[in-house]
Protein backbone atom coordinates (compact mmCIF):
# COMPACT_ATOMS: atom_id res chain seq x y z
CA UNK A 1 0.00 0.00 0.00
CA UNK A 2 1.45 3.55 -0.76
CA UNK A 3 2.02 5.92 1.96
CA UNK A 4 1.66 9.68 1.17
CA UNK A 5 4.22 11.91 3.27
CA UNK A 6 1.80 14.58 5.51
CA UNK A 7 2.91 17.59 7.52
CA UNK A 8 0.82 18.90 10.28
CA UNK A 9 1.33 20.36 14.06
CA UNK A 10 0.48 17.67 16.87
CA UNK A 11 0.34 19.40 20.23
CA UNK A 12 1.88 22.81 18.96
CA UNK A 13 4.80 20.78 17.32
CA UNK A 14 5.25 19.83 13.51
CA UNK A 15 5.49 16.42 12.61
CA UNK A 16 5.90 14.64 9.03
CA UNK A 17 4.65 11.49 8.78
CA UNK A 18 3.81 8.79 6.11
CA UNK A 19 0.64 7.04 6.14
CA UNK A 20 -1.70 4.68 4.59
CA UNK A 21 -4.94 5.67 3.11
CA UNK A 22 -6.81 3.23 5.02
CA UNK A 23 -5.24 4.59 8.50
CA UNK A 24 -6.84 6.57 11.00
CA UNK A 25 -5.73 9.10 12.78
CA UNK A 26 -5.44 6.72 16.04
CA UNK A 27 -3.47 4.72 13.80
CA UNK A 28 -0.71 7.54 13.34
CA UNK A 29 -0.82 8.95 17.31
CA UNK A 30 -0.13 5.41 17.79
CA UNK A 31 2.84 4.89 15.35
CA UNK A 32 4.08 8.65 17.13
CA UNK A 33 3.50 6.94 20.79
CA UNK A 34 0.58 8.98 21.50
CA UNK A 35 -1.37 6.81 23.66
CA UNK A 36 -4.11 9.21 25.18
CA UNK A 37 -7.07 8.41 22.43
CA UNK A 38 -7.53 5.21 22.54
CA UNK A 39 -9.98 3.08 19.41
CA UNK A 40 -12.75 1.15 21.44
CA UNK A 41 -16.30 1.37 20.48
CA UNK A 42 -14.65 1.73 16.85
CA UNK A 43 -17.63 3.44 15.80
CA UNK A 44 -17.91 6.75 17.07
CA UNK A 45 -20.12 6.14 19.88
CA UNK A 46 -17.99 5.77 23.16
CA UNK A 47 -15.54 8.99 22.47
CA UNK A 48 -12.34 7.41 24.26
CA UNK A 49 -11.15 8.53 20.41
CA UNK A 50 -11.53 12.20 21.23
CA UNK A 51 -8.90 14.45 19.36
CA UNK A 52 -9.35 18.51 18.63
CA UNK A 53 -8.48 19.05 14.95
CA UNK A 54 -8.33 22.73 14.20
CA UNK A 55 -9.79 23.12 17.81
CA UNK A 56 -13.19 20.68 17.36
CA UNK A 57 -13.26 17.54 18.46
CA UNK A 58 -13.56 14.36 16.43
CA UNK A 59 -14.01 10.77 16.63
CA UNK A 60 -10.33 9.75 16.14
CA UNK A 61 -10.99 6.08 15.08
CA UNK A 62 -13.26 6.99 11.67
CA UNK A 63 -11.38 10.35 10.54
CA UNK A 64 -8.35 9.35 8.13
CA UNK A 65 -5.07 10.35 8.60
CA UNK A 66 -4.20 11.68 5.54
CA UNK A 67 -6.71 14.43 6.27
CA UNK A 68 -4.90 15.61 8.69
CA UNK A 69 -2.33 17.37 5.82
CA UNK A 70 -2.15 20.72 6.78
CA UNK A 71 -3.66 20.68 9.89
CA UNK A 72 -3.40 20.98 13.90
CA UNK A 73 -4.45 18.60 15.99
CA UNK A 74 -4.36 18.55 19.87
CA UNK A 75 -4.17 15.14 21.60
CA UNK A 76 -4.64 15.13 25.81
CA UNK A 77 -0.81 14.24 26.17
CA UNK A 78 -0.32 18.29 25.59
CA UNK A 79 -2.73 19.73 27.88
CA UNK A 80 0.09 20.00 30.65
CA UNK A 81 2.45 21.35 28.17
CA UNK A 82 3.45 23.73 30.62
CA UNK A 83 4.17 21.20 33.09
CA UNK A 84 0.95 22.13 34.88
CA UNK A 85 -2.26 20.23 34.74
CA UNK A 86 -5.23 21.54 33.24
CA UNK A 87 -8.22 22.46 35.31
CA UNK A 88 -10.03 20.10 33.87
CA UNK A 89 -7.15 17.37 34.52
CA UNK A 90 -6.82 18.28 37.87
CA UNK A 91 -10.27 18.26 38.86
CA UNK A 92 -10.53 14.72 37.67
CA UNK A 93 -7.85 13.47 40.22
CA UNK A 94 -10.03 16.11 42.63
CA UNK A 95 -12.99 14.93 42.18
CA UNK A 96 -12.41 11.00 42.06
CA UNK A 97 -14.19 10.85 38.42
CA UNK A 98 -11.81 7.71 36.89
CA UNK A 99 -11.30 4.33 38.01
CA UNK A 100 -9.74 2.33 35.42
CA UNK A 101 -9.04 5.37 33.03
CA UNK A 102 -9.41 4.17 29.76
CA UNK A 103 -12.35 6.83 28.69
CA UNK A 104 -10.68 9.75 30.80
CA UNK A 105 -8.47 11.80 27.95
CA UNK A 106 -11.92 11.77 26.03
CA UNK A 107 -14.30 12.69 28.59
CA UNK A 108 -11.67 15.61 29.19
CA UNK A 109 -11.16 16.47 26.06
CA UNK A 110 -14.75 17.02 25.31
CA UNK A 111 -15.39 18.93 28.57
CA UNK A 112 -12.50 21.07 27.66
CA UNK A 113 -14.41 21.97 24.67
CA UNK A 114 -17.52 22.47 26.26
CA UNK A 115 -15.93 24.71 29.03
CA UNK A 116 -14.83 26.63 25.80
CA UNK A 117 -18.10 27.21 24.44
CA UNK A 118 -20.60 27.44 27.69
CA UNK A 119 -18.05 28.22 30.89
CA UNK A 120 -20.62 27.61 33.20
CA UNK A 121 -22.64 24.79 32.10
CA UNK A 122 -26.05 23.30 34.13
CA UNK A 123 -25.37 19.26 34.80
CA UNK A 124 -28.29 18.84 32.47
CA UNK A 125 -26.10 20.94 29.69
CA UNK A 126 -23.13 18.81 30.15
CA UNK A 127 -24.96 15.64 30.38
CA UNK A 128 -26.06 16.37 26.87
CA UNK A 129 -22.64 17.41 25.61
CA UNK A 130 -21.32 14.07 26.97
CA UNK A 131 -23.49 11.67 25.60
CA UNK A 132 -21.04 10.51 23.41
CA UNK A 133 -18.41 9.55 25.99
CA UNK A 134 -18.95 6.34 27.68
CA UNK A 135 -17.46 5.48 31.11
CA UNK A 136 -17.71 1.60 31.42
CA UNK A 137 -17.06 2.23 35.10
CA UNK A 138 -19.59 4.39 35.32
CA UNK A 139 -18.14 7.14 36.93
CA UNK A 140 -20.71 9.71 35.24
CA UNK A 141 -21.52 10.93 38.86
CA UNK A 142 -18.02 11.68 39.65
CA UNK A 143 -17.18 13.07 35.91
CA UNK A 144 -20.38 15.84 36.66
CA UNK A 145 -18.63 16.83 39.77
CA UNK A 146 -15.53 17.30 37.44
CA UNK A 147 -17.23 19.32 35.03
CA UNK A 148 -18.12 21.75 38.06
CA UNK A 149 -15.55 21.81 40.00
CA UNK A 150 -12.97 22.46 36.46
CA UNK A 151 -15.89 25.12 35.68
CA UNK A 152 -15.19 26.92 39.03
CA UNK A 153 -11.17 25.80 38.51
CA UNK A 154 -11.18 28.12 35.25
CA UNK A 155 -13.09 31.41 36.59
CA UNK A 156 -11.03 31.33 39.39
CA UNK A 157 -7.56 31.23 37.61
CA UNK A 158 -9.88 34.17 35.46
CA UNK A 159 -10.22 35.92 38.32
CA UNK A 160 -6.70 36.07 39.56
CA UNK A 161 -5.86 36.72 35.75
CA UNK A 162 -7.41 39.96 35.88
CA UNK B 1 -7.59 -2.51 1.74
CA UNK B 2 -6.26 -0.26 -0.70
CA UNK B 3 -8.14 2.93 -2.43
CA UNK B 4 -6.79 6.21 -3.22
CA UNK B 5 -7.54 9.36 -1.62
CA UNK B 6 -7.97 12.68 -3.41
CA UNK B 7 -8.89 15.68 -2.76
CA UNK B 8 -10.17 18.19 -5.68
CA UNK B 9 -10.62 21.58 -4.84
CA UNK B 10 -13.14 22.43 -7.47
CA UNK B 11 -16.83 21.34 -7.36
CA UNK B 12 -16.32 20.50 -11.57
CA UNK B 13 -12.92 18.22 -10.44
CA UNK B 14 -14.88 16.46 -8.23
CA UNK B 15 -17.69 15.72 -10.41
CA UNK B 16 -15.18 15.09 -13.12
CA UNK B 17 -13.60 12.55 -10.68
CA UNK B 18 -16.77 10.74 -10.52
CA UNK B 19 -17.94 8.14 -12.89
CA UNK B 20 -21.75 6.67 -13.76
CA UNK B 21 -20.49 2.83 -13.86
CA UNK B 22 -18.22 2.77 -11.49
CA UNK B 23 -19.51 2.51 -7.93
CA UNK B 24 -16.56 2.35 -6.16
CA UNK B 25 -15.32 5.87 -6.55
CA UNK B 26 -17.55 7.15 -4.13
CA UNK B 27 -17.48 10.95 -2.82
CA UNK B 28 -16.57 11.74 0.94
CA UNK B 29 -17.62 14.18 3.54
CA UNK B 30 -18.07 13.75 6.76
CA UNK B 31 -17.29 10.03 6.22
CA UNK B 32 -19.26 9.40 9.86
CA UNK B 33 -21.20 6.81 8.38
CA UNK B 34 -19.39 5.61 5.31
CA UNK B 35 -16.21 4.42 7.32
CA UNK B 36 -18.41 2.00 9.32
CA UNK B 37 -18.78 -0.15 6.08
CA UNK B 38 -15.00 0.53 5.25
CA UNK B 39 -14.16 -0.91 8.73
CA UNK B 40 -16.21 -3.56 9.05
CA UNK B 41 -15.90 -4.76 5.16
CA UNK B 42 -19.05 -3.72 3.91
CA UNK B 43 -17.80 -1.24 1.54
CA UNK B 44 -14.04 -1.21 -0.41
CA UNK B 45 -13.72 1.89 -2.52
CA UNK B 46 -11.40 2.52 -4.98
CA UNK B 47 -10.91 6.09 -4.74
CA UNK B 48 -12.64 8.46 -2.19
CA UNK B 49 -13.28 11.55 -3.85
CA UNK B 50 -13.19 13.95 -0.82
CA UNK B 51 -15.41 16.96 -0.97
CA UNK B 52 -13.99 18.82 2.39
CA UNK B 53 -11.51 21.11 0.18
CA UNK B 54 -14.70 22.64 -2.58
CA UNK B 55 -15.54 25.96 -1.18
CA UNK B 56 -19.02 27.09 -2.06
CA UNK B 57 -20.88 24.43 -0.82
CA UNK B 58 -21.32 25.48 2.70
CA UNK B 59 -23.19 27.95 4.16
CA UNK B 60 -26.91 28.51 5.40
CA UNK B 61 -28.57 31.22 3.23
CA UNK B 62 -32.57 32.56 3.70
CA UNK B 63 -34.04 33.57 0.35
CA UNK B 64 -36.80 36.71 -0.19
CA UNK B 65 -39.64 33.80 -0.36
CA UNK B 66 -38.28 32.61 3.35
CA UNK B 67 -37.02 29.62 1.68
CA UNK B 68 -33.87 28.18 3.51
CA UNK B 69 -31.11 26.57 1.16
CA UNK B 70 -28.24 25.17 3.07
CA UNK B 71 -25.11 23.89 1.39
CA UNK B 72 -24.63 19.87 1.03
CA UNK B 73 -20.89 20.35 3.16
CA UNK B 74 -22.69 21.89 6.07
CA UNK B 75 -21.75 20.07 9.08
CA UNK B 76 -24.70 18.85 11.00
CA UNK B 77 -22.82 21.18 14.10
CA UNK B 78 -23.59 24.01 11.59
CA UNK B 79 -27.04 23.52 10.89
CA UNK B 80 -27.87 22.17 14.77
CA UNK B 81 -26.20 25.55 16.14
CA UNK B 82 -27.55 28.19 12.89
CA UNK B 83 -29.77 30.86 14.13
CA UNK B 84 -31.81 30.82 10.88
CA UNK B 85 -32.35 27.24 11.21
CA UNK B 86 -33.70 27.78 14.71
CA UNK B 87 -35.96 30.37 13.48
CA UNK B 88 -37.11 28.76 10.39
CA UNK B 89 -37.37 25.11 11.11
CA UNK B 90 -37.31 24.78 14.94
CA UNK B 91 -37.75 21.10 14.84
CA UNK B 92 -34.88 20.48 12.45
CA UNK B 93 -32.94 21.92 15.28
CA UNK B 94 -34.29 20.02 17.84
CA UNK B 95 -33.87 16.95 15.66
CA UNK B 96 -30.15 17.01 15.42
CA UNK B 97 -29.50 17.65 19.26
CA UNK B 98 -30.07 13.88 19.56
CA UNK B 99 -28.99 13.01 16.31
CA UNK B 100 -25.76 11.07 17.84
CA UNK B 101 -23.08 13.03 19.32
CA UNK B 102 -22.01 16.53 19.25
CA UNK B 103 -18.07 14.40 18.37
CA UNK B 104 -20.00 12.98 14.91
CA UNK B 105 -22.31 16.29 14.47
CA UNK B 106 -18.96 18.16 13.86
CA UNK B 107 -18.01 16.16 11.20
CA UNK B 108 -20.82 14.45 9.46
CA UNK B 109 -22.03 16.94 6.27
CA UNK B 110 -25.81 17.39 5.37
CA UNK B 111 -25.70 16.18 2.14
CA UNK B 112 -23.40 13.02 3.23
CA UNK B 113 -26.27 12.05 5.72
CA UNK B 114 -28.99 12.32 3.21
CA UNK B 115 -27.47 10.88 0.48
CA UNK B 116 -26.76 7.48 2.71
CA UNK B 117 -30.23 6.23 2.76
CA UNK B 118 -29.86 4.17 5.68
CA UNK B 119 -33.32 3.52 6.76
CA UNK B 120 -32.22 4.22 10.44
CA UNK B 121 -32.09 7.98 9.97
CA UNK B 122 -33.39 11.12 11.36
CA UNK B 123 -32.97 13.34 8.64
CA UNK B 124 -34.85 11.80 5.56
CA UNK B 125 -38.39 11.55 7.28
CA UNK B 126 -38.49 14.80 9.34
CA UNK B 127 -37.00 16.55 5.78
CA UNK B 128 -39.87 14.92 4.05
CA UNK B 129 -41.96 16.22 6.45
CA UNK B 130 -40.93 19.59 6.14
CA UNK B 131 -41.66 19.15 2.33
CA UNK B 132 -37.75 19.73 1.66
CA UNK B 133 -35.70 18.95 -1.80
CA UNK B 134 -32.02 18.50 -2.35
CA UNK B 135 -30.38 20.10 -5.55
CA UNK B 136 -28.60 17.89 -7.37
CA UNK B 137 -25.52 18.21 -9.97
CA UNK B 138 -23.49 16.13 -12.44
CA UNK B 139 -21.17 16.56 -15.22
CA UNK B 140 -24.69 16.82 -17.08
CA UNK B 141 -26.15 19.32 -15.02
CA UNK B 142 -28.59 20.46 -12.16
CA UNK B 143 -31.68 18.39 -10.92
CA UNK B 144 -34.12 18.84 -7.75
CA UNK B 145 -34.99 15.60 -6.11
CA UNK B 146 -37.37 15.64 -3.47
CA UNK B 147 -36.34 14.31 -0.50
CA UNK B 148 -39.73 12.22 0.10
CA UNK B 149 -38.04 10.95 -3.31
CA UNK B 150 -35.06 10.26 -2.97
CA UNK B 151 -34.42 7.00 -0.59
CA UNK B 152 -36.05 4.36 -2.91
CA UNK B 153 -35.07 1.16 -0.68
CA UNK B 154 -32.99 -0.01 1.55
CA UNK B 155 -29.58 2.09 1.11
CA UNK B 156 -30.93 3.43 -2.13
CA UNK B 157 -31.66 6.07 -3.68
CA UNK B 158 -32.04 8.32 -6.88
CA UNK B 159 -28.73 9.68 -6.92
CA UNK B 160 -26.39 8.35 -10.00
CA UNK B 161 -22.75 7.01 -8.97
CA UNK B 162 -21.90 10.50 -10.95
CA UNK B 163 -24.29 12.71 -8.79
CA UNK B 164 -23.59 14.58 -5.93
CA UNK B 165 -26.01 17.10 -3.34
CA UNK B 166 -25.03 20.43 -3.49
CA UNK B 167 -27.64 22.29 -1.14
CA UNK B 168 -30.77 21.24 0.68
CA UNK B 169 -33.74 23.49 0.22
CA UNK B 170 -36.33 23.55 2.87
CA UNK B 171 -39.32 26.03 1.89
CA UNK B 172 -40.85 28.53 3.69
CA UNK B 173 -43.20 26.53 6.68
CA UNK B 174 -45.46 29.35 7.16
CA UNK B 175 -48.98 28.25 8.99
CA UNK B 176 -47.21 24.42 8.58
CA UNK B 177 -45.97 23.68 12.45
CA UNK B 178 -44.16 20.21 13.03
CA UNK B 179 -43.12 17.79 15.07
CA UNK B 180 -40.19 14.62 14.95
CA UNK B 181 -40.69 11.91 17.48
CA UNK B 182 -38.10 9.98 17.63
CA UNK B 183 -37.73 6.25 19.56
CA UNK B 184 -34.96 4.67 20.72
CA UNK B 185 -33.51 1.57 22.21
CA UNK B 186 -30.41 2.48 23.82
CA UNK B 187 -29.23 6.55 24.47
CA UNK B 188 -31.41 9.12 23.66
CA UNK B 189 -28.83 9.84 20.72
CA UNK B 190 -28.82 6.29 19.43
CA UNK B 191 -30.13 5.59 15.98
CA UNK B 192 -33.39 5.71 15.63
CA UNK B 193 -35.67 2.23 16.36
CA UNK B 194 -38.74 4.53 15.07
CA UNK B 195 -38.79 8.06 13.53
CA UNK B 196 -42.80 9.82 13.50
CA UNK B 197 -41.64 13.15 11.49
CA UNK B 198 -45.51 15.59 11.59
CA UNK B 199 -46.16 18.59 9.59
CA UNK B 200 -50.01 20.55 9.64
CA UNK B 201 -51.04 23.38 8.00
CA UNK B 202 -54.05 24.28 10.95
CA UNK B 203 -56.31 27.13 12.30
CA UNK B 204 -56.60 25.98 15.99
CA UNK B 205 -57.62 22.71 16.09
CA UNK B 206 -59.14 22.75 12.49
CA UNK B 207 -56.01 20.45 10.12
CA UNK B 208 -55.94 22.44 6.89
CA UNK B 209 -53.55 19.84 5.79
CA UNK B 210 -51.00 17.51 7.21
CA UNK B 211 -47.96 15.45 6.12
CA UNK B 212 -46.87 12.41 8.26
CA UNK B 213 -43.80 10.28 7.58
CA UNK B 214 -42.12 7.19 9.39
CA UNK B 215 -38.77 6.21 9.21
CA UNK B 216 -36.40 3.45 10.77
CA UNK B 217 -38.84 0.97 11.29
CA UNK B 218 -39.32 0.45 7.42
CA UNK B 219 -37.45 -0.12 4.28
CA UNK B 220 -37.27 3.01 3.67
CA UNK B 221 -39.07 6.60 5.16
CA UNK B 222 -42.83 5.97 3.91
CA UNK B 223 -45.29 8.78 3.77
CA UNK B 224 -48.82 7.81 5.92
CA UNK B 225 -51.09 8.72 3.08
CA UNK B 226 -54.33 6.86 4.71
CA UNK B 227 -53.95 8.65 7.71
CA UNK B 228 -53.42 11.88 6.21
CA UNK B 229 -56.36 11.49 4.20
CA UNK B 230 -58.38 10.69 7.26
CA UNK B 231 -57.01 13.21 9.24
CA UNK B 232 -57.35 15.65 6.24
CA UNK B 233 -61.39 14.82 5.99
CA UNK B 234 -62.51 14.07 9.39
CA UNK B 235 -60.25 16.30 11.19
CA UNK B 236 -59.07 15.49 14.76
CA UNK B 237 -61.99 13.76 15.18
CA UNK B 238 -60.52 11.16 12.92
CA UNK B 239 -57.05 10.64 14.93
CA UNK B 240 -58.07 7.03 16.49
CA UNK B 241 -58.94 5.72 13.00
CA UNK B 242 -55.74 7.34 11.83
CA UNK B 243 -53.46 5.51 13.92
CA UNK B 244 -55.34 1.99 13.37
CA UNK B 245 -54.79 3.23 9.47
CA UNK B 246 -51.08 3.22 9.93
CA UNK B 247 -50.37 0.39 11.71
CA UNK B 248 -52.40 -1.94 9.58
CA UNK B 249 -50.79 -0.14 6.09
CA UNK B 250 -47.02 -0.13 7.09
CA UNK B 251 -45.32 -2.50 6.46
CA UNK B 252 -42.51 -2.38 10.02
CA UNK B 253 -39.56 -4.52 9.70
CA UNK B 254 -37.52 -5.97 12.18
CA UNK B 255 -34.26 -5.05 13.12
CA UNK B 256 -31.37 -5.23 16.17
CA UNK B 257 -33.44 -2.19 17.94
CA UNK B 258 -36.60 -3.97 18.03
CA UNK B 259 -39.04 -6.24 16.57
CA UNK B 260 -41.88 -5.79 14.21
CA UNK B 261 -44.40 -5.85 16.49
CA UNK B 262 -42.81 -3.10 19.39
CA UNK B 263 -42.33 -0.76 16.38
CA UNK B 264 -46.21 -0.94 14.85
CA UNK B 265 -47.48 -0.53 18.28
CA UNK B 266 -44.96 2.67 18.92
CA UNK B 267 -45.67 4.16 15.65
CA UNK B 268 -50.01 4.26 16.86
CA UNK B 269 -48.68 5.67 20.01
CA UNK B 270 -45.84 8.19 18.14
CA UNK B 271 -48.17 9.02 15.58
CA UNK B 272 -51.25 9.90 18.05
CA UNK B 273 -48.71 11.96 20.22
CA UNK B 274 -47.38 14.04 17.54
CA UNK B 275 -50.66 15.52 15.99
CA UNK B 276 -51.59 16.21 19.51
CA UNK B 277 -48.35 17.82 20.75
CA UNK B 278 -48.54 19.75 17.80
CA UNK B 279 -52.47 21.13 17.62
CA UNK B 280 -51.78 21.39 21.67
CA UNK B 281 -48.79 23.65 21.29
CA UNK B 282 -50.18 26.06 18.92
CA UNK B 283 -53.72 25.94 20.35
Amino acid sequence: MTKKPIKFVLNGREVQAFVSPDDSVVDLLRELDHFGARESCGQGLCGCCTVLIDGVSVTGCLELALLLDGKRINTVEGLDADGQLSAVQQAFIDTGAFQCGFCTPGFILMIEQLLDENPDPTDDEARDYLSGNLCRCAAYPEILSAVRNAAMKRKTAQGADA
Amino acid sequence: MSFELISPNTLRDALDLLDVDDPSIRPFSGGTALRLMMKSGVFSPSKLVVLRGIPDLSGIEISDDGSLTIGALSTLAEVETSALVARQVPVLAGALKHLSNRRVRNVARIGGAIAHGDPHMDLPPLLSALNAEVIVESRNGRRHIAVEDLVIGYYETLLEPDELIVALRIPAQDDWHSAYRKVTARSADDWPALGVATSISHEGKEIRDIRLVVGAATERPTRLDISEGVLRSEGVAGLPRAVEAAMESVEVMDDSHGSATWKKALLGVELRRSVEEILGRNA
